[in-house]
């Protein structure tokens, strides 16, 4: 879908908002438009009323015009009132609607999409972007129902009641719409020179003061307090030009708008003179004192919507950029699931056949690797960082799916197996914790919601955790995050606890404890042990100690598996596996 | 006590001469209505009854006048404003950078880094709007209202008394109307924060929500959460919406009622001129369109005010470890006593826990230090105190045999290289990280650095070498080449001290072991590592076990076997059982 049928997919939606608007729109405007022109009215009237005398026909009529002024003024109250807050709650809902289909997409598209795109860049698609489609939306709408029927409403009565004063007002007011243009285009080019600098010097700060120990370790702050001082001089020059050309935007319009005024004042003036002096309407232009008031409060409001237009121009061209950024997210392929096949029953065997796989086309990475499992294996795989190792779990449970040759659980071809049945027959660890903003409990029952308490805090026990738990100061019910000061042991202890509850059929722990100290690790892998009794296991350890016990060592390098087997197999062969374990525990 | 307008000093004579530019500008308009008045009751007037068309024009050509010159005046008032209000903001900026650098690791920490960010940026930023406003609108608006009713009073006394009670009315609505949205903005801020952290976590967790099958509690997390923001931003809505139709409501009011009066009076016989009713009509318009700037106004200085106090706080602040240099560049010799912890003890806050207690040990010059123990239990603190990030509670720290705080702050760290734990590599290239330790490095040197660290072999493999780019973080390297970078990189800057803390938990054994015996060649140099595996330490002359805050054992390798519990539970976790 391109970005601009998108948008009218979700405005389409809600066609009534569309149409209510603009009746309120109409309504409201005219109104507005007409308003100048019984002011106009009223004063004339006031010149001719008689003194004394409140009986006639004129004072009856400047009563009746005060009356229509009041009615008007009404008519604008409430349908503005109603406009805007119509337009407002039915582009918050595009906007609503929006972030919820970014999100949905998010959760849908394959890990690959995810792994390959700055989070911080997704996460300000989901929050900034929408936000400038809303802005651009909002101000497109008020903007161009407001000021299009304003501007054509004004036009048709200047035109009706005196075309002359009319000319004069058309031809100054576009070209204020002009310099606000000019204005605008220049400025935009050092407003984005200064956004650039800004991030950067964000960036800088960042960087510095998240370091600052080492900095200060190192009597680096004078050359890093230079460096910054460098971009905020590059600052001051980028932003004194941009503010200076922005702000000259509303003084320009107030000199045109004083022109115009002048102008108008000066040629209406001569007509009421020249048709009161000659007695006949001047080419067909009548005036009176009324029109002078008129026309002067036309002109003043005449350059207003030009002037929101040309800014709501700018709003839009960046709604467009942002839309494009969504729309690229919301056309990306969904990961289809085509597997169709259940594992309803244990799973009795795991079988790679001549695998390959690569992330990135030109990089190869594993190659026709070929292994099988049986079930109730211990299987350890180990090896230098970047052989491959994560790589294989990755394929497992299909985060990535093999370029080629064939991955089996119980002879069914991984491909052919849903997404979700395959998943939930593996509990994982993984390396990097993963804690999300709520409560211990929430975090612990995310892998089982129906869970009881009395479960949760027998998982927690089990993975050594209740202990610090119930010493944080809500216990269970301790808001935490990724940085609420939980240290990385424990918030690994919170992952353990979450895989305990679900006691999972098969089990990977990929460096699972690498960051708890090693005597609480050693309580930990007791629960391990216990957990994964008479089960498959996939352990990717870096500390060759806690993997002594496998039944099945797979000691991979570069992407192949170089050797396989037991420990004491391995040990003796005096290969690859005996350096790796001698180097770590040589003195 | 700091004022953050303070970094105005520079700035006094734009300060005066921009609004003094504005008044002009001010003055200018508040004539232009008297003009069309004369126009419309004389101007007309004279033509009709004597064909003289001067009174016209002349009086038009004048307000033609005036527009150029108040468009003059205030270009020249919108130049000064930049000028003062970036150079504001320059300084300012410059001025907090310097302040955070120069304050200690327990401020920093006490407001937050991520706060410290915000501060130099976002409220730098209001800060400087706010000075742009007080040149070009805070006099102007104001001055406009106030001329409008000086005016309205010259022309006609009663009615003027309508217009003052528009003012008032108007802004008591403005004020309410301002008040509760920024309640309300409040209240969607935090909603939009609460989507940034529910996208984020489930970006990072992708894996884990997979795994779960937990896909569709995510996207109703999500959901109820934009539900909560959209419920939010009707009621804004409801409060913004309502604000544009009640002034104009106000103002046509106003209107009304000053022309049914002068309509009432014209009855009996001591009505206005046309041409003074058009012009109070058009103050009432310019009232309006001031009190609307006013409004904007007041939100800008609210926030620039909120802005100000927090700058003021972070400007206020006195670092806690002070630099009084009493000694200097001191020299011991090999074998003297080089730090000497006496009884020292340790707490962040006054109503904290002892964080560390009863710390006495010595290091010499040479010796190579092992400290060793669980998570928490005081090994980095150790270090910090050794830096002097922090300065201990009670208790002293002597280094070269003079107490740490008479010892001058700069040359301590000169003489001390750390490699930290998170090693930090800095956006630029490999070299510039590397001449962060010693600007004046030659390429041999760095090499020498490098080679020592087992980074050389992968640095060559990159065909710009030295100049290879280093992104911020050095995310664009793995974490044990960041390791190996940052230990050139303290290696490089040939202090007597060097510290290790956990600093090679990514590098394979055999990298390791490497490291290991490369720095064990470098034996004028003191080194004191913290590390998590026992076959790092096996070598020390000196393993510190660290239990809890407090020192458990000190010994070699094989006394703590015999003496240390903890030690020996910890070696036997890692060892063959």
């Amino acid at each position: 879908m391109s970005p601009v049928n998108r948008i009218f997919y979700y405005i389409k939606k809600r066609q009534i908002y569309v149409i209510s608007s603009l009746i309120c729109a109409l309504i409201y405007v005219i109104s507005m438009v007409l308003i100048p022109l019984f002011n106009g009215k009223m004063v004339d009237i006031i010149k001719n009323l008689v003194v004394g005398d409140t009986t006639n026909e004129i004072y009856k009529e400047f009563i009746f015009t005060i009356i229509i002024d009041v009615i008007l003024i009404i008519l604008v109250l409430v349908f503005e009132f109603i406009f805007e807050y119509i337009v407002n709650v039915f582009v918050e809902g595009i906007n609503k609607e929006i972030r919820n289909n970014l999100f949905t997409k998010l959760n849908s598209v394959s890990i690959k999409f995810i792994d390959s795109h700055a989070h911080g860049d997704l996460v300000s698609r989901c929050v900034t972007d929408s936000d400038n489609v809303n802005n651009a939306l909002i101000s497109g709408f008020k903007q161009f129902y407001q000021g299009l029927i304003q501007i054509i409403a004004t036009l048709v009565i200047m035109f009706i009641f005196n075309w002359i004063l009319g000319i004069v007002v058309i031809i100054l007011t576009p070209i204020s719409f002009l310099i606000s243009y000019i204005v605008a285009k220049k400025s935009k080019i050092y407003f984005k020179k200064q956004a650039k600098i800004q991030g950067d010097m964000g960036a800088i700060a960042l960087e510095d003061f998240n370091n600052i120990d080492i900095i200060k370790s190192f009597n680096f702050e004078e050359e890093a307090f230079s460096k910054y001082k460098a971009r905020n001089d590059e600052l001051y020059e980028a932003g004194r030009k941009s503010q200076f050309v922005s702000s000259l935007t509303n003084p320009s319009t107030r000199l045109i708008n004083n022109t115009t005024y002048a102008l108008v004042g000066m040629i209406a003036a001569l007509l009421c003179a020249l048709s009161f002096k000659s007695g006949n309407v001047i080419l067909g232009a009548s005036c009176t004192t009324g029109t002078i008031l008129t026309f002067i409060q036309y002109s003043n409001q005449f350059a207003k919507p030009f002037n929101e237009i040309s800014s709501c121009l700018t709003e839009i061209q960046t709604g467009l950029t942002s839309l494009k950024r969504i729309n690229d997210v919301l056309n990306e392929e969904n990961d289809v699931d085509e597997g169709t096949s259940l594992i309803d029953e244990k799973v009795k065997g795991i079988s790679f056949k001549n695998v390959y796989f690569s992330y990135e086309p030109n990089q190869r990475l594993i190659e026709d690797f070929s292994l099988d499992i049986k079930e109730g294996q211990k299987v350890a795989i180990v090896g230098p960082t970047g052989c491959g190792k994560t790589t294989i779990i990755n394929l497992i449970l299909r985060f990535y799916d093999q370029n080629s040759g064939e991955i089996k659980f119980n002879s069914v071809n991984n491909l052919d197996i849903k997404k979700s049945s395959l998943r939930h027959t593996f509990g994982m660890v993984l390396q990097d914790t993963w804690i999300f903003h709520g409560t211990v409990l929430e975090n612990i029952k995310y892998a089982k919601k129906d869970a009881t308490i009395e479960e949760v805090e027998k998982a927690a026990s089990r993975a050594n955790a209740l202990n610090f738990i119930k010493h944080l100061p809500k216990g269970f019910d301790t808001v935490i995050s990724e940085n609420s000061g939980l240290s990385v042991g424990e918030k690994q202890l919170i992952c353990i606890a979450r895989v305990m509850l679900v006691e999972p059929n098969i089990m990977i722990l990929d460096e699972a404890t690498s960051n708890i100290d090693t005597r609480a690790e050693m309580k930990i892998s007791d629960a391990f042990n216990k957990m994964m009794e008479n089960k498959t296991s996939f352990v990717i350890a870096h500390r060759l100690s806690t993997i002594r016990n496998s039944d099945l060592i797979i000691v991979m390098n570069k992407g192949h598996i170089i050797e396989t087997g037991k420990h004491d197999e391995l040990f003796a062969k005096k290969g690859f596996y005996y350096n790796l374990y001698n180097a770590q525990y040589s003195k | 006590m700091k004022n953050a307008y303070y970094y105005l000093k520079h700035y006094k004579k734009e300060l005066i001469l921009g609004p003094a530019f504005k008044m002009l500008e001010v003055v200018f308009e508040l004539l232009i209505p008297f003009l069309m008045s004369y126009i419309i009751d004389t101007g007309i007037n004279k033509a009709i009854s004597n064909g003289d068309y001067s009174s016209i024009y002349i009086p038009g050509i004048i307000i033609l006048l005036l527009g150029v010159l108040g468009f003059s005046s205030t270009f020249v008032c919108q130049y000064i404003a930049s000028i003062a209000s970036q150079g504001f903001g320059t300084e300012l900026r410059n001025a907090i950078y310097k302040k955070v650098t120069g304050l200690s690791l327990r401020e920093v920490e006490l407001i937050g880094k991520g706060n410290l960010v915000t501060l130099i940026t976002n409220d730098v930023n209001r800060m400087q709007v706010s000075v742009a406003m007080m040149i070009r609108l805070v006099l102007r608006a104001p001055m406009l209202i106030i001329g409008s009713l000086i005016c309205a009073f010259i022309i006609d006394y009663h009615l003027a008394f309508i217009f003052l009670e528009v003012v008032i009315l108007i802004s008591l609505i403005l004020f309410f109307v301002i008040k509760q949205s920024s309640k309300r903005i409040l209240s969607t801020q935090k909603s939009v924060d609460d989507l940034v952290t529910i996208t984020n976590d489930s970006l990072s967790g992708i894996r884990v929500v997979k795994a779960f099958n937990n896909e569709e509690y995510e996207i109703n997390k999500y959901k109820k959460q934009t539900d909560d923001y959209y419920k939010e931003m009707k009621k804004v809505t409801l409060l913004n919406a309502i604000t544009n139709p009640v002034t104009f409501l106000i103002i046509n009011v106003a209107i009304v009622l000053v022309v049914y009066f002068v309509g009432s009076s014209t009855i009996q016989g001591t009505g206005l001129s046309s041409g003074d009713l058009t012009s109070l009509i058009s103050y009432l318009n310019q009232i309006l369109l001031a009190l609307i700037v006013v409004s904007n106004l007041v939100v800008i200085f609210t926030k620039a005010f909120a802005s100000k106090k927090r700058i003021e706080k972070l400007l206020n602040l006195e670092p806690s470890i002070k630099n009084n240099p009493k000694y200097k560049d001191l020299k011991v010799n090999d074998g003297e006593t080089l730090f000497s912890f006496k009884d020292a003890s340790f707490k962040y806050e006054e109503e904290d826990n002892l964080v560390v207690s009863n710390l006495t040990f010595d290091i010499k010059k040479g010796e190579t230090i092992g400290i060793i123990g669980g998570t928490g239990s005081g090994k980095t603190t150790i270090i910090k105190l050794l830096e002097r990030f922090f300065d201990v509670t009670s208790g002293e720290i002597l280094y070269k045999g003079v107490n740490i705080k008479d010892y001058d702050l700069n040359s301590l760290h000169n003489e001390i290289s750390l490699v930290n734990q998170k090693a930090i590599l800095f956006k630029g290239t490999i070299e510039s990280n590397l001449k962060m330790a010693n600007k004046a490095a030659s390429e041999s040197e760095m090499i020498e650095a490098l080679k020592v660290a087992c980074a050389y072999e992968f640095v060559a493999s990159y065909e710009d070498g030295l100049n290879h780019k280093v992104e911020e973080g050095g995310k664009n390297f793995s974490g044990g080449q960041r390791q190996r970078l940052s230990i050139a990189r303290s290696i490089l800057k040939n202090s007597e001290t060097l510290i290790l803390d956990d600093s090679t938990s990514a590098l394979d054994y055999l990298t390791e072991k490497n490291l290991r015996y490369n720095l064990s060649n470098k034996t004028e140099l003191t080194k004191i590592i913290i590390a998590q595996r026992v076959s790092s330490l096996v070598n020390a002359d000196k393993i510190i076990v660290m239990y809890h805050g407090r020192i458990d054992a000190i010994g070699t390798h094989e006394e703590l076997l015999n003496k240390s519990n903890i030690y020996k539970e910890i070696y036997e976790s890692q060892e063959n059982k």
